[in-house]
């Protein structure tokens, strides 16, 4: 038996360019990893982090047990696609191992064995692997069904938007769509002629056999397998420069990622893995406040990545983005779309002159002295009803407090951190540490969720606790330090990103206004909430544009019926204010209110 | 007898009305509040010519409440406009022939700028507030004392992208000129200083009044916006400020400090826009239909515009208006009988 045909030729080419491609790339990849990441890779590799990693290979790149959670039916669509694929090609193995023994066949052998090996060449018949066979494929077959059904109606598998595709994306779509529906054709047109198959293939080739002369099937017969081959093979050609890159590039991901491989503020080669392991699927759209609210369809991640990989990334892009998380919250693939998106503004930064900060070494606006610091921060000091409550507070519970920037100070950094600027960034996080350090502060206290992350993240504060107020005042009350009247004022709480998604703290601010009052919880709470529109993060929108995303906050904050609006944010208070009738207010303010006396 | 239905009695609903009297046509006045009168009513003397805002709201209401063709209906809010029917808050509906919506503009809401200290810090106060001050011989700090040192800041709530006030309000500039004069007179001693960021005297005499709050009152003007307002110990005000002449940073303490809030477009002008099918500008303010030929005119045939609620203006250039409207209001009713 020779498995070899012509209509074979479009398969084989495009396979072995495929694997010699994506081999290329993989491993130029690896080898300019910066020596940090290779040595962790070598750290890791005969751990049991290669074994975590193998399952979830299976959980994500097969199941894709992330995107059930997303929606149901959109899970189903990629489990078929990816999964039934996969058990095609190992059922496929094992089925020709079944019929011909171990012996080596070459790749064509195993994908086209119904053309080389129908029914009336082999000795015994086996109906269950027909049988399986005929199952998976239709199983996959349900999956290119749903997707060409979501293409037309996304709305229908729970996306009210989805990804505009470039042209090769479109080709590789339309080859991968033709794909299984040209297997069915060739693979029931053979079984009809020579036998074989099962329920599905043998099904369709009565019916072909019914509508069409036995002379025309026979004509048929070769393209049909020339249609399957090519489209294949045609799939196999753009995969490694489309989306489907990511078919593969998940799998090495995992690995890194469980080796503990990250992206940094700046770009390096392991941002490769994680661009083109994205799949352009367009769940980060929906969840997008640039798109649903202020109708820029330009922006999001998945257009962020393409636009990056295809090396044509323009500033508008990567700087018209809140960094409000929301979509990394529901990436399928967990790419670390923030950081990357950082790391390509930090390389589009401006560089400093050298001397332009050197005055922050004279800068030392503190005052007292005390265990405990307070950072307010340039948005609390625009803000002042803040700075007073946070007085108040610590005037009521005792403490004894070191200002570091009462009456002005220098910003944390933050700010020019996340508009790319990491160099000046660097020059404010050196002075502050310097003057925190020096004051000898065991706590550190700040009302400013921006401020918070960087001190935790970057800053590298040994032996001082980094608390936001709202840990610190929870702190204070569980203590029995702080005395609050409990009122019968009811607050809605917003969630900033900053502090929400971005450090984690949901329920501490919660816990505080139940000190105080009822809260009442607005329908995007925690994980979900809204951005308030107003980041540092976003240079490019209009402070129009800002508002239009404040009122939608605000509307849905006042349809708690809550008669204030509390958050724990200054940027996020000074952005609702001017979306909102009802008043505003940090909750330092709300406890300070109630302090007893 | 033809009947006009006129929104808002500030001074361009008033002389709206008796100019529509003198022509024979029957008015009636509707007004949100309970009292008529406006704005200005709360103001003291008026620019350039210190004249006292009492004198000239006593004028217009004198001629409205002894004219038999105006009627008042206080309390009254329109919430549905065209030209033949005015609807009611509560549902009641008015006919007239033509309806004129002089329903003016709100003052910026100094709270928004919460780094200034308006409604945290004692002496923080707003142009408004000193009208009141003013009117009630009462300008003095909350210890009651004297102050030895003011500040004015120029463009709260005006041109200032930050709170969405893109525009200029036009009388800010010049009422602090005059504020400031008109405090000088009444603290000889005292230092007063203008933050500002352009001195905008575009009117007859306004420029004159600059250069004599300079040369004969001794008022320092400087060139920039105050970024931030603290307490300080001694419970006073300390201001930081970029001085943008000199390119230096500068921080002072004062004793009281007046935040000059610009105009916002009406409350009411949003429903106009939803309800009632008339055109909004992105300001907020009303779009009148046509800059040159038809600036009082709204996009409604039949439903014109007079004062404020299109731009903010003067009194001058208010009550300038609703003369016009008047006059095209009636012209239009005639062809439309």
């Amino acid at each position: 038996m020779t498995f070899y045909d012509s209509f074979c030729i479009p398969f084989i080419v495009g396979a072995i360019y495929m694997a010699l491609k994506v081999l290329w790339k993989y491993l130029s990849w690896l080898r300019n990893l910066p020596a940090s990441d290779l040595k962790l890779i070598a750290k890791g590799l005969f751990t049991h982090r290669t074994l975590t990693a193998t399952w979830e290979v299976v959980r994500e790149s097969l199941l894709h047990a992330r995107i059930w959670r997303v929606d149901a039916r959109l899970g189903y669509m990629h489990t078929s696609l990816a999964f039934g694929w996969f058990l095609l090609i190992v059922v496929g193995w094992v089925e020709t191992i079944a019929y011909l023994g171990f012996r080596w066949i070459p790749l064509q052998g195993h994908v086209f064995f119904k053309y080389f090996v129908p029914l009336n060449n082999i000795t015994q018949h086996k109906p269950v692997f027909d049988f399986l066979m005929d199952a998976l494929l239709l199983f996959v077959l349900s999956g290119v069904a749903l997707a060409w059904w979501k293409r037309h109606r996304s709305r229908s598998l729970g996306m009210k938007r989805t990804t505009r595709h470039n042209t090769l994306d479109r080709v590789a779509l339309s080859a991968l769509w033709v794909v299984f529906p040209a297997r069915l054709v060739a693979e029931s047109i053979t079984a009809a002629l020579y036998g074989g198959g099962s329920f599905l293939t043998t099904g369709f080739g009565s019916l072909l056999d019914y509508f069409f002369k036995t002379s025309t099937l026979r004509a048929l017969y070769e393209p049909s397998w020339w249609v399957y081959s090519s489209a294949l093979g045609l799939f196999f050609l753009t995969m490694p420069f489309s989306r489907y890159m990511h078919i593969f590039t998940e799998i090495p991901l995992i690995f890194l990622r469980h080796y503990r491989l990250r992206p940094t503020a700046e770009e390096k080669s392991y941002d490769n893995f994680e661009i083109e392991a994205c799949s352009r699927c367009g769940i980060c759209i929906d969840p997008c406040q640039l798109q649903s609210q202020l109708g820029n369809h330009e922006v999001q991640s998945v257009y962020f990545l393409r636009d990056r990989r295809y090396k044509m990334l323009q500033q508008k892009v990567a700087y018209d983005c809140l960094m409000c998380g929301r979509c990394e919250q529901v990436c399928p693939v967990g790419i670390n779309l923030n950081t990357l998106r950082l790391n390509s503004r930090v390389a589009m930064r401006n560089t400093p002159n050298e001397g332009r900060y050197s005055y922050l070494r004279s800068i030392d606006p503190s005052q007292g002295s005390g265990k405990v610091g307070y950072f307010a921060g340039c948005m609390t000091l625009l803000t002042p009803k803040t700075l007073h409550s946070m007085q108040r507070i610590f005037d009521a519970a005792h403490v004894d407090v070191w200002w570091a920037d009462r009456s002005g100070g220098v910003c944390c950094g933050r700010p020019l951190m996340l508009s790319g600027e990491i160099d000046a960034a660097q020059k404010m996080v050196d002075r502050n540490r310097e003057l925190f350090l020096e004051a000898g502060i065991t706590t550190l206290v700040t009302s400013c969720p921006i401020c918070l992350r960087v001190f935790r993240e970057s800053y590298n504060l040994e032996g001082i606790e980094v608390l936001h107020h709202s840990e610190y005042i929870l702190r204070l009350i569980q203590q029995g330090r702080l005395q609050l009247r409990h009122t019968t004022d009811s607050f809605t709480y917003h969630d900033p990103c900053e502090l929400g998604r971005g450090s984690g703290i949901y329920d501490e601010p919660r816990a505080v206004i139940e000190a105080v009052g009822t809260l009442l919880e607005a329908e995007h709470n925690r994980r979900n909430a809204f951005c308030c529109g107003s980041s540092v993060a976003n240079t490019a929108i209009s402070d129009s544009q800002q508002q239009t995303i404040a009122s939608k906050v605000g509307a849905e904050l006042e349809a708690t019926g809550a008669s204030t609006i509390v958050t724990a944010c200054p940027l996020c208070k000074k952005a609702i204010m001017r979306g909102s009738t009802t008043p505003v207010a940090d909750l330092s303010e709300i406890v300070a209110e109630s302090i007893l006396h | 007898m033809k009947h006009i239905i006129i929104i808002g009695s500030g001074v361009a609903g008033l002389r709206c009305a008796i100019e529509l009297s003198h022509l024979g046509i029957r008015t009636t006045i509707l007004e949100k509040q309970s009292t008529i009168g406006g704005k200005v009513r709360g103001w003291y003397k008026l620019f350039p010519s210190f004249t006292s805002a009492d004198d000239v709201v006593g004028e217009l209401l004198r001629q409205v409440t002894s004219s038999e063709h105006i009627t008042i209906r206080t309390e009254c809010e329109a919430v549905g406009i065209t030209p033949h029917v005015v609807t009611l808050r509560g549902g009641e509906q008015l006919e007239c022939d033509a309806v004129v919506v002089a329903s003016g503009f709100e003052l910026f809401d100094a709270r928004q700028k919460e780094e200034y200290g308006y409604g945290i810090y004692d002496n923080v106060i707003t142009s408004a507030d000193l009208e009141d001050m003013f009117n009630r011989r009462a300008v003095k700090l909350t210890n009651g004392g004297s102050p030895r040192r003011i500040a004015l800041l120029h463009c709260v709530g005006s041109r200032d992208a930050k709170v969405c006030q893109h525009h200029c309000s036009k009388v800010c500039c010049v009422t602090g000129v005059k504020q400031a004069m008109e405090l000088k007179k009444m603290f000889p001693t005292a230092d007063i200083f203008n933050f500002y960021m352009d001195i905008r005297m575009f009117g007859p005499g306004y420029e004159e009044m600059y250069r004599e709050a300079q040369a004969d009152y001794n008022i320092h003007f400087v060139r920039g916006r105050i970024s931030e307002v603290s307490p300080t110990i001694d419970n006073r005000l300390q201001i930081k400020a970029e001085d943008t002449l000199t390119g230096r940073p500068l921080k002072m303490g004062v004793d009281m400090l007046v935040l000059l809030i610009g105009m916002k477009a009406g409350a009411s002008n949003a429903l106009y826009e939803s309800e009632c099918n008339l055109r909004r500008h992105e300001s907020g303010f009303m779009q009148p239909r046509d800059h040159f030929l038809g600036n009082t005119e709204s996009n409604v045939k039949g439903i014109f515009y007079a004062g404020t609620v299109t731009a903010p203006k003067t009194i001058g250039e208010s009550l300038n208006e609703a003369v016009v409207v008047a006059h095209s209001a009636a012209e239009w009713i005639k062809h439309t009988a």
